[in-house]
């Protein structure tokens, strides 16, 4: 078990204290929750997020969330933000590019943002309706990159365990080719040498081509430590200025100690911050992750990312079970994988793509369930914007997808290829294809259509909003 | 990868479509129904085999008939003989006394074949609610709004359900839609009823002043309450229906168990006799109560064309509860 150093003790404490207020304040009037919204390469974060909040605020498509069907919700409403230092949440904008009638898809965010969105409703429990007739429900959306959750793993390796992981990765076949140059050069330096600047630096930069690399090639998601990518502030910092090396810890004054240092504060200040100012707040936890897009891209891509996923329940291992976890760990208690963009493939074919994740999440979320936190899969997508057809080919009934690709102005059928058990996955190519927003959604003021998100919701917010 | 063998040659490739070849899903609303029902015999088959009872009982029927078609026939006659005027009075008594049999028989008959029908649909939903299929879900919506088209109070339910549905949801979504968005109004309506009639029966047996007055009101009180359950989700059962669910009721009383544990069963029991030991009235009142709440719950568990599921099941207990402070209320 990892001991809790001094600032964990600070932070753990001043948490404990908000807590302890929080439980006493939830009894009478106001409760609140905080959703944690991450995604895998491109899962469609900022869309999902603006049709959670789109739907939250009109309810008009959300048979499956209970306080909806049985009339308790009243009114939801956009509140002012509560933490003064994180950015807001632009929902306004991009609903304005979901609908429409020139429809694109959001730019994607960098970052973490926030929303607050106060919900009014009646309780089931009659002890509640005593206090209070109508209960308010605060959900705070706290939207961030899946790459800072991958980051999370890191806080418990060390370097010389994170080097040989990364290196290993590295060294297999998709990235391979793409980490050649960095690895040369590895081959070049000696760790033993003395610590010098310039080495340190050409490392982190040839590391973070290859990083870059790995993003912009097909379908890879393990992509850490996330800051390389994204530096924000952080652009030349110092404790972005490092790179796994090979071999074992070195001696004083070595370039391995330069780089250890260095790793050391990127997890104290970027990762252990993050930890402690958000990800330790966090009540609920979705991920999306984009399957549909890795199997387009082949069986390395589905490996990548079945390692992603491990990597990323590797935080909500700690459940909410014992009282140390409870002070250090975090104290989400539901976790939804979901796969998104469930439109890209027929209904019919949606049991097997949830199948499929299931199947990828499967050894991880055993650990997790037994440790506490619930576990669920689900196939969503957060804006409908294909319709399933049935078109007729060589005398044999498809259901199709119909849709406008993106890129094009005119729609079209697709018949994407059905999705096979996990052992069989690329026995037969797919074709998912990007389609665009369907125009003028939600233009009849009952939110943006979609699909499950109700389900999702409720899931995660269900037990909130009784 | 395409040039690997494939496990069926059924498979097709990825490809694009022509838009003008492709034709939304059909609904098929009228399709046969399914073998669904019959493999699912969820509450006991009544009447497998027709018995000798069954032979005589038809043959007397028969005797009857035709007795009472020479009766007629005869009285008729005489009647013609006596005076014209007479005859024709006869008549046209028999005339409608003939019709309105016809038309009972007639309204008997559709009664039990929506009874038929509910029990068919209940079959399919427990059926499409366990598979993950897709295509029978618009089906069971389409036969279920057919059921319901006569009843406006349920319009608006049934409209936004058909709202909601869309062409993603899967068969066992579709299902528990209808089930959260239509039949759980008819379920708190159908419980409420349930627990009036109970109150009823209780009040009743402790007030009353002799058995056989209970008894009656008992037996009328439930027959009544069975109807109108029946009635709430769309069965409107003639006579001959309500006896027959009445029956199967008795049948299902002990071994569906209604919503009951052994724990339930124990509690309630011990209950009834520690009342009882307070006064025997009062504590006959209350089983009596308990007794017509069960009955009421199980015709609902048999007139709703979807099964409950584990999170809506009605429950005795808030009737029981009720009941217990009814002694409070008497005394």
């Amino acid at each position: 078990m990892r001991l809790p150093n001094l600032d964990d003790l600070t932070t753990a404490g001043s948490r404990l204290v908000e807590r302890a207020g929080g439980v006493a304040g939830r009894a009478l009037v106001e409760s609140s929750v905080r959703l944690g919204v991450t995604g895998l390469r491109r899962a469609g974060k900022t869309v999902f997020t603006t049709a959670v909040v789109d739907n939250l605020l009109r309810a008009g498509r959300l048979p499956f969330l209970d306080v909806v069907s049985t009339g308790r919700l009243q009114a939801a409403r956009l509140q002012p933000q509560p933490d003064p230092d994180v950015p807001r949440f632009q929902y306004e904008e991009h609903l304005k590019s979901l609908s429409g009638p020139d429809p694109r898809w959001p730019e994607p965010t960098r970052g973490i943002s926030q929303l607050r969105l106060a919900m009014r409703y009646r309780s089931t429990s009659a002890l509640k309706r005593v206090v209070q007739p109508t209960a308010i429900l605060n959900l705070d959306i706290v939207d961030y990159p899946g790459e800072w959750l991958l980051d999370l793993p890191l806080l418990n390796q060390s370097f010389a365990e994170w080097s040989a992981l990364t290196l290993e990765l590295a060294g297999r076949a998709p990235r391979a080719a793409l980490s050649a140059d960095w690895r040369a050069w590895l081959g070049t330096v000696d760790p033993a040498g003395r610590a010098e600047e310039e080495l340190a630096r050409t490392g982190a930069r040839l590391f973070t081509d290859y990083l870059h690399a790995c993003r912009n090639a097909d379908g890879l998601s393990l992509i850490q430590p996330g800051r390389f990518i994204e530096p924000g502030d952080f652009e030349n910092a110092p404790l972005l200025t490092f790179c796994p090396l090979p071999g074992a810890p070195r001696g004083r004054g070595t370039l391995w100690e330069l780089l250890e240092e260095r790793y050391d504060a990127y997890r104290t200040v970027v990762v252990r911050r993050f930890f402690a100012e958000h990800f330790a707040r966090l009540d609920r936890q979705i991920v999306l992750i984009d399957v549909l897009g890795a199997l387009n891209a082949g069986p390395d891509a589905v490996a990548d990312m079945k390692r992603s996923l491990e990597l990323s329940l590797e935080p909500f291992r700690h459940g909410s079970s014992g009282w140390l976890d409870w002070l250090f760990g975090t104290k989400i208690d539901r976790v939804l994988f979901a796969a998104t963009k469930a439109d890209h493939i027929a209904s019919s074919q949606h049991p097997n793509l949830r199948r499929l994740l299931d199947d990828l999440v499967a050894d991880a979320r055993r650990a997790v369930r037994f440790e506490g936190a619930q576990v669920d899969t689900m196939a969503i997508a957060a804006l409908k914007s294909t319709e399933t057809v049935m078109a007729e080919h060589e005398g044999q009934q498809l259901r199709c997808v119909r849709g406008t690709p993106v890129g094009r102005d005119r729609e079209t059928v697709l018949y994407p290829g059905d999705i096979p058990e996990m052992r069989d996955v690329f026995l037969r190519p797919y074709q998912f294809m990007p389609f665009k927003p369907p125009p003028d959604a939600g233009a009849d003021g009952r939110g943006l259509p979609h699909i499950r998100l109700d389900q999702a919701l409720q899931f995660l917010l269900g037990d909130y909003l009784a | 990868m395409t040039d690997r063998p494939t496990k069926d040659r059924t498979w097709v490739p990825p490809m694009e479509i022509d838009p003008a070849h492709a034709a939304p899903v059909p609904v098929e609303e009228d399709a046969p129904p399914g073998s669904a029902a019959e493999r699912l015999p969820a509450l006991l088959a009544e009447g497998q085999r027709p018995g000798i009872g069954r032979w005589l009982f038809g043959a007397l029927a028969a005797l009857v008939l035709v007795a009472l078609g020479f009766d007629t026939a005869d009285l008729l006659q005489r009647s013609f003989a006596t005076s014209l005027a007479l005859g024709t009075l006869v008549a046209a008594l028999v005339g409608v006394a003939g019709i309105s049999a016809v038309a009972m028989l007639v309204r008997e008959l559709r009664s039990l074949r929506r009874l038929r029908r509910i029990d068919q649909l209940r079959g399919e939903a427990g059926a499409l609610m366990v598979t993950a299929a897709q295509g029978e879900g618009d089906r069971f919506a389409g036969a279920l709004g057919r059921l319901y088209a006569d009843r406006p109070d349920l319009q608006p339910a049934l409209a936004r359900m058909k709202d909601f549905v869309t062409d993603a949801h899967d068969d066992a979504e579709v299902v528990r839609l209808i089930d959260r968005e239509v039949l759980s109004e008819l379920d708190r309506r159908a419980y409420q009823t349930v627990l009036l009639a109970a109150r009823d029966t209780a009040i009743v047996t402790a007030l009353s002043p002799a058995a056989v007055v209970d008894l009656a009101v008992v037996l009328w009180r439930n027959l009544k309450l069975v109807r109108t359950v029946a009635g709430l989700y769309g069965a409107r059962p003639g006579y001959v229906g309500s006896l027959r669910l009445l029956r199967r009721m008795l049948a299902n009383l002990a071994v569906a168990g209604v919503t009951e544990s052994a724990h339930h069963v124990a509690v309630e029991a011990l209950g009834g006799s520690l009342v009882a030991a307070l006064s025997t009235r009062v504590g006959q009142g209350v089983i009596n109560g308990l007794l017509t709440a069960r009955v009421g719950i199980t015709s609902m568990h048999l007139c709703r064309p979807v099964p409950f599921g584990p999170h809506n099941r009605p429950s005795l207990g808030k009737i029981r509860g009720e009941l217990m402070s009814l002694p409070k209320q008497v005394l």
